[in-house]
């Protein structure tokens, strides 16, 4: 049970090859920390630069106040889950799991007592004598949890445990993992790529661009607040629609022009907008799919568009749409808002109108793509 | 040469395709030795601004250093010990007092004698008592050139050990500084098992590399620059001293007169190279064959096959080329067998004409060499993707195209660092040679040059009878053997240069 | 009906060529079986030929016998026997040590002169080994291990440069995980321990391929052997001195007993062979391929 604090951590490779950059972070006791970002953001090696896998090429680290930089990994107090598992495919489950506890010179009797718990939470009783080769990918991503349990460490790291699981199993262990969160009452370091799993694991969320940390924060705020248009894009799924337009100032309200059609600005965002008085110009105007709907047709408020693809998921539908210019957006319009008639109309090639509100607009500045109405740091 | 855009390529014909690549390989050939020579180049320039590099610090430690640090630049460890480091500073001093000793008592003397091999040779003086002459051995030309290189390699470790000595002289002041805490002895032994395991490890392989390796070849190396041979001994007949590259000149200067070392030595790296190139391809694509026959669906028996293939590879090479050799001598089971049968009447001239010996050894390389290939190209047959056959299958390939277009390609992406080794490996093939013809048959228009050479001696078999001959010309030996390293370097670093798999080592793990 | 019977005899034809060329291939199989046989065959069958001992141009012997097996425990054959199998097993014991060592530090270790060094190795093994060959033997006759003392100092030899053979080995580790490595350190495990009781248990089939070949080793090796023990049969290992009775002025006396020596020599070193060859296979595939 510790906090972990990262204080200007860089790692730099081969002299001159930068992978992470001034990383600074302060992990709560008990937190649940994902760091999530494209493949190469520098995510993993933060983490391993945690677990004294990496060397620290500048920069402390200290977990529980103390400065680990010099530290062995397993002086440190951590335990990891890695991705492809480890294991160590000549032991078996139990031994697999004992071992940490057999090198800290542990009577027998103690390591059966903690090997066989935790073995039991996890529900791989009836593998213990089995070797890793002869389980599948869920029953090792298991094992390889227990033996990271065992350990009772301060810190709990996981590498992108979930990533060789086929996606129904993945969302399984994931709600097991939000479970063991919750039993084990231990500060975590999760890495993924999945922002899906980054939002619904995570207390806070670190996202990460070319070593570069993005944006810290809640889900709720990543999600609502993004910093910029990286975190935009990153958060959410399908990622949100991009639209380079104009923001006009009229009799002190603002309107976006967005291909042709002139839409208010109206709700929390418009008054933001006006508290921080913007000024009026071009913008990168950004909607969630999910915040787009279908408009009447020719209402000034509306764009029009040519449907290209209608993807049926179920509750909802994905609809790829063309603008007149080409651009490409996505709509996701729950199938319960549209009445059997409409739904087979829904062919390829179909005029549509859509349309969104003002409460869902992200206003990013066309240059610098930072979020107007988030404060930089 | 005109060079084109990766569309242009795709335009041109089979044919003008072929010539292009003809054309680039050996356009490439240049650059790949310049590269070759840059990255020499580079190095020796990197090296430079190390040791400038490495001089600085040494004087700003001195500069910025406490007294404890300035004392140790004299006597090496006292830093550490007066910072509690004892044990390292233990060693430092350990290694400080045995090089002075070594230096006064032997090591001066050695490194004194280096440039001269030795001032005074074997004297022979009347004894009045035995009535007769004794010779006096006075300096030892062999054991000045050995001990100098053993001084010379001991006094590189202590200048690696002082400034060793100094550096952690300025880490431990800066530690320190900063407030940290030192190692201790016991953390450093224990580092040993862990962070350094690597240097325990390594300890004792490296220095059997040094001392059986490292410095046997600087030490023959010199010898190519001296006169020592079976006359100059350097102790009991004469000693050896200096001579310069007069050695080099012998061996490369065609137009040399009497003793005609340049015309023999072109003579046998000729068919070195050829004897490697043949040794190498044909045991490489035959071997590749023999796997693919085995390993062909419909073919029972697969493990019988390999068996009876894989003897070669269990009984020691000796015996079988020993054997063999005498199957195909004149009065061997071969020749006896052939005359039974009437096909012929005289023995064939296995060994006996030139052309017949060096045909006959290629041909037992591949008895001996097919099973060896058999087995590699078996692993990584298996390893191409099957369904690489079955889409080429599908897209109407044939089998022979289906070789040439995925298989082969395949094998020589994958294999092509083996092929180099290989070739350099057969052009160093020692065993094969000397125990299949010792050499032979005889080049008596080679033979006055350093011991008889012969038409299937490659530039090992000679360097091995130079030694071992009667004059025993060990510096033509060294010679020999330098150049053999030259033509190695040179071939490995054009291959290496133009190789498609010159492959990352980390992409593999 | 016509398409019918084309198909037919095209499918026909498939299956007709199928069965050619397995048939040419099975043909051209035990041709090569032959021929890879008829030297071992040959050298039994004359290491059992009494009615003389020279060189003779046929296959069969015309009388029986031990006599040429007798008559090796007469000569010093044994003592080279000897002096081979005790550097053989010496070997193979020190050369595996090393060579893994080497090779686990090469693959798991990252510092600074590791690219140096293994591109050292590269250089100097571009150098004739018979060079060193010389000071070699020099230097051992100084410290008393060369003719009848061979054996020691050959085993030095052997040994002293193994290192620079880890190139298989070090290709075998490398295709262990390095993941494994890291959470045995997350677990608290010292490199010594990895080694010992991560990568070693895994490494099995590499152990007994660096194990077979060091042992294989001495049995084949001629130049250093010959060079170090040269002159005194008591230091011989089997190669020199089998090696001597095939020279023109022993052969006819004994060539005939050298076929029996080889025998004896072969049956052993090939027997060991066969059992551990899937080793063995595994272990020059992998070195190839990693090349």
């Amino acid at each position: 049970m510790a906090s972990v604090k990262l204080t200007n951590v860089k790692k730099v490779y081969d002299k001159d090859v930068v992978a992470v950059h001034d990383f600074n972070l302060d992990i709560k006791d008990k937190e649940f920390i994902v760091f999530v970002g494209p493949s190469g953001c520098g995510k993993s090696t933060t983490l391993r630069m945690v677990a004294g896998l990496e060397d620290i090429s500048g920069g402390t680290v200290e977990i529980d106040g103390e400065v680990v930089n010099d530290l062995q990994p397993k002086d440190r107090g951590i335990a990891m889950v890695f991705q492809n598992y480890a294991l160590y495919p000549h032991m078996s489950v139990y031994d697999n799991i004992a071992f940490s506890l057999r090198l800290q010179k542990m009577p027998e009797d103690e390591i059966y007592e903690k090997v066989t718990r935790a073995a039991e939470i996890l529900g791989i009783t009836e593998y213990l004598m089995r070797k890793p080769r002869a389980l599948s990918g869920g029953q090792r991503q298991r094992v390889a949890i227990g033996r990271a349990m065992v350990r009772e460490s301060k810190v709990f790291l996981m590498d992108e445990p979930l990533s060789n699981l086929d996606a129904k199993l993945r969302n399984q262990m994931r709600a097991e993992i939000i479970l063991l969160r919750q039993r084990l009452q231990t500060t975590f370091i999760y890495v993924t790529h999945d922002q899906t799993e980054a939002m619904t694991l995570g207390d806070r969320i670190v996202i990460m661009k070319d070593g570069y940390i993005m944006q810290v924060g809640t889900p709720t705020e990543v999600f609502e607040m993004p910093k910029n248009l990286f975190v935009a894009e990153f958060i959410g799924a399908p990622k949100m629609n991009i639209m380079g337009t104009e923001l006009l100032k009229e009799n002190g309200e603002y309107y976006v022009t967005p291909f042709g059609a002139k839409i208010k600005v109206d709700g929390i965002k418009g008054a933001m907008l006006k508290e921080k008085n913007i000024a009026a110009g071009k913008i990168t105007l950004g909607v969630r799919p999910e915040h787009m709907v279908l408009a009447e047709e020719g209402a000034a408020n509306a764009i029009p568009v040519t449907l290209e693809v209608n993807e049926m998921m179920g509750s909802e539908l994905h609809l790829h749409v063309l603008t007149e210019d080409g651009t490409k957006l996505i709509l996701r319009i729950p199938t319960i808002d549209l009445d059997a008639t409409l739904r087979t109309e829904m062919t390829n090639g179909k005029k549509l109108w859509v349309t969104f509100a003002g409460k869902v607009m992200h206003f990013f500045d066309a240059e610098n793509e930072t979020n107007v109405l988030v404060d930089q740091d | 040469m005109q060079t084109y855009s990766d569309l242009e390529y795709l335009k041109l014909s089979k044919w003008n395709k072929f010539l292009y690549k003809i054309a680039s390989f050996f356009v490439s050939i240049p650059v790949a030795i310049k590269n070759g020579f840059l990255t020499i180049g580079r190095f020796f320039k990197n090296a430079a601004i190390d040791v400038k590099e490495e001089f600085r610090d040494i004087g700003s430690t001195f500069k910025n250093g406490d007294v404890n640090t300035r004392i140790s630049f004299f006597v090496m460890g006292y830093g550490s010990i007066r910072r509690g480091q004892v044990l390292r500073g233990i060693m430092f001093l350990l290694m400080e007092l045995v090089f002075i000793f070594y230096m006064v008592v032997s090591g001066g003397y050695w490194l004194s004698m280096l440039p001269s091999l030795g001032k005074t040779g074997p004297t022979t003086s009347y004894d009045a008592i035995l009535d007769t002459y004794v010779p006096t051995y006075n300096d030892n030309s062999f054991k000045i050139l050995l001990y100098g290189v053993l001084t010379l390699f001991f006094i590189i470790a202590f200048l690696y050990t002082w400034r060793l000595n100094v550096k952690q002289n300025k880490i431990a002041q800066e530690y320190l500084a900063k407030g940290k805490k030192l190692k201790s002895g016991k953390d450093d032994i224990r580092s040993l098992v862990d962070e350094q395991f690597y240097k325990t490890l390594l300890a004792l392989p490296l220095t059997g590399i040094l001392i059986f390796t490292v410095m046997p070849i600087v030490f023959m190396i010199l010898v190519a620059f001296t006169n020592y041979d079976g006359a100059h001994d350097g102790y009991i007949n004469n000693l050896f001293t200096w001579v310069g590259t007069t050695n080099f000149g012998q061996l490369l200067n065609w137009t040399s007169g009497s003793q005609n070392y340049s015309a023999t030595f072109g003579e046998v790296l000729t068919w070195t190279l050829i004897w490697a190139f043949f040794a190498t391809f044909t045991n490489y694509f035959l071997g590749m064959f023999v796997a693919m026959m085995i390993n062909k669906k419909g073919i029972k028996f697969k493990k019988v096959w390999r068996t009876i293939l894989v003897l070669t590879i269990a009984i020691p090479q000796f015996i079988s080329l020993l054997y063999v050799s005498k199957m195909f001598a004149k009065n061997g089971i071969l020749n006896g067998l052939l005359m039974d049968l009437g096909w012929i009447t005289k023995a064939l001239p296995f060994w006996e004409d030139p052309t017949w010996a060096r045909i006959t050894v290629i041909i037992i390389n591949i008895w001996i060499g097919i099973p060896y290939l058999m087995l590699i190209t078996t692993g990584i047959l298996m390893n191409i993707p099957a369904d690489l056959y079955e889409s080429a299958r599908i897209d109407g390939a044939n089998p022979w195209q289906q070789y040439t277009k995925i298989t082969l390609p395949y094998m020589l992406f994958i294999t092509g660092p083996y092929l180099l080794t290989s070739f350099i490996g057969n052009m160093n093939n020692f065993n094969v040679i000397y125990l299949l013809t010792g050499g032979g048959p005889t080049n008596s228009a080679a033979s006055t040059a350093a011991g008889s050479v012969g038409y299937t001696d490659l530039l090992v078999t000679w360097l091995f009878k130079i030694t071992t001959g009667a004059e025993a010309q060990y510096y033509l030996a060294s010679v020999v053997g330098i150049m053999v390293f030259v033509v190695a370097a040179v071939i490995s670093l054009v291959v290496y240069g133009i190789m498609p798999s010159t492959k990352n080592e980390e992409d593999y793990q | 009906m016509s398409t019918n019977n084309a198909s037919m005899k095209k499918h026909m034809g498939l299956k007709a060529s199928r069965v050619v060329s397995n048939t040419v291939i099975y043909v051209i199989l035990i041709a090569m079986s032959v021929i890879w046989l008829i030297p071992f065959v040959c050298i039994v069958l004359q290491s059992f030929r009494v009615e003389n001992t020279w060189q003779v141009g046929y296959i069969l012997p015309k009388q029986w016998g031990w006599d040429n097996y007798a008559a090796l425990l007469k000569t010093d054959f044994k003592v080279w026997y000897l002096n081979t199998f005790i550097m053989a097993l010496v070997v193979s014991v020190l050369q595996t040590m090393i060579v893994l060592c080497m090779s686990y530090t090469l693959s798991r270790f990252r510092f600074k002169l590791r690219q140096p060094l293994m591109k050292l190795m590269l250089v100097l093994g571009m150098f004739p080994g018979m060079l060193t060959m010389i000071i070699l033997y020099r230097v051992l006759k100084d410290l008393g291990m060369t003719q009848a003392n061979a054996v020691p100092g050959l085993i030095l030899v052997y040994i002293a440069s193994s290192g620079m053979g880890y190139y298989v080995s070090k290709g075998f580790f490398d295709t262990i995980s390095k993941s494994l490595d890291e959470a045995a350190r997350v677990d608290g495990a010292t490199r010594l321990q990895i080694l010992f009781k991560i990568i070693l248990p895994l490494s099995k089939p590499i152990v007994i391929y660096t194990i077979l070949t060091a042992f294989m080793g001495p049995w084949g090796d001629f130049v250093f052997a010959r060079y170090i023990s040269f002159g005194t049969s008591a230091g011989m290992n089997v190669a020199v001195g089998l090696n001597g009775w095939l020279s023109l002025d022993q052969i006819d006396q004994r060539y005939t007993m050298f076929c029996a020596g080889g025998v004896i020599v072969a049956i052993p070193v090939a027997v060991l062979f066969m059992c551990l060859q899937k080793y063995y296979v595994e272990g020059v595939t992998g070195g190839a391929v990693k090349g």
